[in-house]
């Protein structure tokens, strides 16, 4: 009798726990409620921000594969219509810089018909590089990052990783294509790097901006018994598989002494002028599967 | 309905001026006006406070797919867009702002007008170019950005308001 009793009360009292915790689980569900709908306000715009911030360190990564590309169609399109429009007003200066790049190819290729047709021969299977003609239809030269839009995408044979240089010298490196067009890393971002030579004296050194003004770079990791005259020749060096050797990058225009370091930098100017950018090509290395899958092997 | 259609006609013609325009001006490097942000400013007074928000982060990152900056106007805008009540209580101090539909330049004034953007665009530029420099280690190049920039910006929301204004001049007569 007292057993029934006893487990009756236990029972009992199991229940009211278990419908207690349900309650309590219904107020603070009901609390939590009543707190997002009073502060809606606030909490959207925390998550909001949130995804803005992880947006961005996201956009910081280099090699991203975001979800809404920079480099999509519709962008390129309408940044298409206004360099169509702008364009008009540089024609004249666009067509003098052609002709002046015709003279130079020109004068080239007459050396190259003067000498013997043995060398000829080997110039021709030496050819490992394809370059490819793009128009830039937008361009920044005054952010912290400065990225570059040009109308030649993915159907034209564009892929990530390739180089860019204009008439005058190095641009910049593709870092993302859609179908019909594709953005370039130029030279005037924090992320750019290029493995550069000086003429002079065959130095390997490493390219960075660095200096937050469109016309000068610093050229990093020099070897402080390298003496460097302003004006000395800059040039791209042959161990990187995105430049050719020997493209034009620019001239020395401060050579700095290092206080602490073991290593100088050299303040240089661009050979490209990136406020002018309208006509640049596109660099694509033919083997670059086979150096790809030799560098895999060896990792 | 009307008035939905302008809106979504300014933020279009906004964002198209800013990427194809005003963002190359060149002023030293160091000047970049934004003037994108009339589209929040003009924003109806009685609209929700997180529709606002929503349409700033809307906005922010329609400039960011076009500058290759995923998230950066767009949190910036969101900030300006969260201040905005503030502001305009603050702006406005005692006068009371429950008949004006719109805030703009025919209905409170140029100087009102003036305040406003000088206290939004400061809020946007500091923002913006302070979580630029995640990238940009320069602490005094970026308050000389804010500084140059914004003075830039707000002449230049004015200039546009003062052109396109005639319409409602010719309503209040």
């Amino acid at each position: 009798m007292r057993n029934v009793e006893y487990r009756d009360a236990t029972l009992g009292f199991a229940l009211f726990r278990i419908l207690n915790s349900a309650f309590r689980i219904k107020t603070t569900m009901y609390n939590l409620r009543r707190f997002i709908l009073k502060h809606h306000f606030v909490i959207l715009f925390i998550l909001l921000e949130v995804i803005s911030i992880l947006l961005l360190a996201r956009s910081q990564n280099f090699h991203r594969n975001s979800l809404v590309s920079h480099t999509n169609d519709v962008v390129g399109t309408i940044y298409k219509w206004g360099s169509d429009v702008g364009g008009y007003f540089s024609l004249g200066k666009t067509n003098e810089q052609l002709a002046e790049e015709n003279a130079l190819l020109r004068k080239q290729l007459s050396v190259i018909m003067d000498t013997s047709a043995t060398i000829y021969s080997t110039m021709e299977s030496d050819t490992v590089y394809e370059y490819i003609p793009a128009r830039v239809v937008n361009n920044s030269i005054n952010q912290a990052n400065n990225l570059i839009i040009i109308n030649k995408g993915k159907l034209d044979g564009i892929e990530r990783n390739m180089g860019v240089v204009s008439s005058e010298g190095v641009v910049g490196v593709v870092t993302d294509v859609s179908r019909h067009y594709a953005s370039v890393m130029s030279l005037l971002h924090s992320k750019s790097f290029v493995g550069v030579r000086f003429k002079n004296n065959q130095q390997i050194a490493s390219l960075r901006w660095n200096t937050n003004n469109y016309r000068y770079g610093m050229v990093e990791d020099i070897p402080t018994h390298v003496v460097l005259q302003k004006g000395d020749t800059v040039l791209t060096s042959s161990y990187s598989f995105i430049f050719p050797e020997d493209i034009m990058v620019g001239t020395v225009e401060d050579p700095l002494a290092a206080t602490t370091d073991a290593l100088n930098k050299a303040k240089i100017q661009f050979a490209t002028d990136f406020a002018k950018l309208r006509h640049v090509y596109v660099i694509k290395n033919l083997y670059k599967a086979e150096l790809d899958s030799l560098q895999t092997s060896f990792q | 309905m009307n008035r939905n259609a302008l809106h979504i006609i300014r933020f279009i013609a906004l964002v198209l001026v800013q990427v194809l325009l005003v963002n190359h001006i060149r002023l030293g490097g160091y000047v970049h006006p934004y003037i994108y942000l009339i589209f929040i400013m003009l924003l109806p007074v009685t609209m929700p406070k997180w529709q606002v928000l929503l349409l700033g982060f809307g906005l922010g990152l329609s400039i960011d797919l076009f500058t290759g900056t995923l998230g950066l106007h767009a949190g910036a805008t969101t900030l300006m867009a969260f201040c905005r009540p503030t502001i305009l209580r603050i702006v406005s101090g005692h006068q009371k702002l429950e008949n004006v539909q719109e805030p703009d330049l025919g209905q409170l004034g140029g100087v009102w007008f003036l305040r406003y953007a000088v206290c939004m665009v400061l809020v946007h530029h500091f923002a913006l170019f302070f979580l630029e420099s995640f990238s940009f280690h320069l602490i005094l190049q970026v308050l000389l950005r804010i500084l140059l920039s914004a003075p830039v910006s707000i002449f230049l929301i004015m200039m546009i308001l003062y052109i396109f204004n005639p319409e409602k001049k010719r309503e209040a007569k």
